[in-house]
């Protein structure tokens, strides 16, 4: 059985679109696999969107406490990137268009997406948008 | 008894004014005098002081900052460490141990203070460096934060941590102190500025320099300093005029001004302060400018020696 979770915008689930940005995302999707299929669906509010600062750890305590192994993300930031790899998080790089959570799921049960390891973005990326 | 040495603080809110430029110049016309000047680097950042002096950086020592260690075989993996992080800076999820992500870490110590299973320790990371070193009869003494931190306080506190040891044991060592801030408005400078009896803030007459002025005044004015301002390439575009009295329509006082000068360029270039003694540049506007300021400075030192009964 597999956690992953991703970072969507709105209020999450397989119809949302993923989120560009890690630390400061909406809310978060957590996906269970078991066999390579969906099992269960779970969405949790991003109470790290508004931090002043360290908004990456804080994503990631949350990512943490809600059990995911695997996180799939599309910009990742330092600190971030830090956080998951010291809670020994896989992190898995989504592709650049902005797709739902269902088809981000399936193109990675078919083994389409990369490892990341290490951040993608500098500090701040995901801050003052929108 | 004697006096305790004036310290005299430059500063701007704006970059690139030249704060650096009269700090240096005004540390070597004291000296030139045969006063005994300590100049503080305070702009840890980007210190270059030592540039515009043909100096080095000696006497290299660590600045260190608190980070928490966590003892494996103490912790009980409460998480009450990582819930009163302010910073968040103490990664914890059930069943495991907290994880410290430094590049967050405040260096509070809340974490080492609170752990009720005493499992947290004092361990420290180098922060910066201070640097002590003689050049052109100046003393100077100047701070750098290692890149990639961002706490710059921590470095300006070693730095007036050293100044205090040198003021409560050796106050004759020195008669005059000065101080050269980083640009900004921000706790780094803060602290700077707390510690100077005179401000120097330095601008350009624009509108971006009147603008950054007018809010390291505010910042001044919050800690009841008394300040004159400088006003730097005042010969530009033209402006002179209009600026200087627009400043004294605003009740800024001034020093001084100093026009563009190619000798103040070719000095700033070639790391020989323009007002050396020695040095090649004695007929210059910009020279003759300062020779002006330093005197005006001078009679500013003693009323304020004065007003504060001093000697």
């Amino acid at each position: 059985m597999e956690i992953i979770a991703i970072p969507t915008n709105g209020k999450g689930g397989l119809n949302e679109d993923i989120s560009p940005r890690f630390g400061r995302c909406s809310s978060f999707t957590l996906v269970n696999i078991e066999n390579n299929e969906i099992i269960s669906v779970k969405t949790v509010p991003n109470q790290a969107a508004n931090a002043m600062g360290g908004a990456g750890v804080q994503a990631s305590q949350i990512v943490g406490m809600n059990n995911a192994n695997v996180v799939i993300v599309g910009k990742l930031g330092p600190n971030a990137s830090q956080a998951l790899s010291a809670l020994n998080l896989k992190i898995i790089e989504a592709p650049d268009e902005i797709l739902s959570i269902k088809k981000v799921i399936e193109l990675y049960l078919g083994g389409k997406l990369q490892e990341l390891s290490s951040s993608n973005v500098g500090s701040h990326f995901g801050a003052n948008r929108g | 008894m004697t006096e305790k040495p004036k310290i005299i603080c430059v500063t701007g809110g704006k970059g690139g004014t030249g704060k650096t430029l009269v700090a240096v110049n005004l540390a070597i016309m004291f000296k030139n005098e045969n006063y005994n000047v300590l100049l503080i680097d305070g702009d840890v950042e980007n210190p270059n002081t030592y540039l515009l002096l043909g100096g080095k950086l000696e006497n290299q020592k660590e600045v260190p900052f608190f980070k928490p260690k966590i003892l494996e075989d103490k912790c009980t993996k409460c998480g009450l460490c990582a819930e009163n992080c302010a910073p968040h800076a103490l990664l914890h999820i059930a069943d495991s141990y907290p994880i410290p992500i430094l590049a967050v870490c405040s260096g509070c110590q809340l974490c080492f203070k609170i752990c009720p299973a005493e499992a947290i320790v004092e361990d420290s990371k180098v922060i910066g460096w201070t640097y002590d070193t003689k050049v052109k009869g100046l003393s100077l003494m100047i701070g750098e934060l290692k890149p990639s931190e961002a706490r710059s306080a921590a470095v300006v506190e070693a730095l007036l941590s050293n100044l205090d040891e040198i003021l409560k044991t050796n106050q004759e060592k020195y008669d005059i102190i000065i101080i050269d801030t980083a640009p900004g408005a921000h706790c780094d400078v803060e602290l700077l500025i707390e510690k100077g009896d005179l401000l120097i803030p330095v601008t350009e007459p624009t509108r971006f320099g009147k603008m950054d002025l007018v809010r390291i005044i505010d910042l001044i004015k919050l800690m009841k300093k008394d300040y004159k301002a400088i006003v730097n390439r005042s010969s530009l575009l033209g402006f002179r005029d209009e600026f200087l009295k627009e400043l004294e329509d605003n009740n800024i006082d001034v020093l001084g001004d100093i026009p563009l000068d190619n000798d103040i360029v070719n000095s700033y270039c070639q790391g020989k302060p323009l007002m050396d003694e020695y040095g090649q540049y004695h007929d210059g506007k910009g020279y003759q400018a300062f020779q002006q300021i330093f005197k005006n400075l001078k009679e500013w030192i003693q009323n304020d020696s004065k007003n504060r009964g001093g000697k």
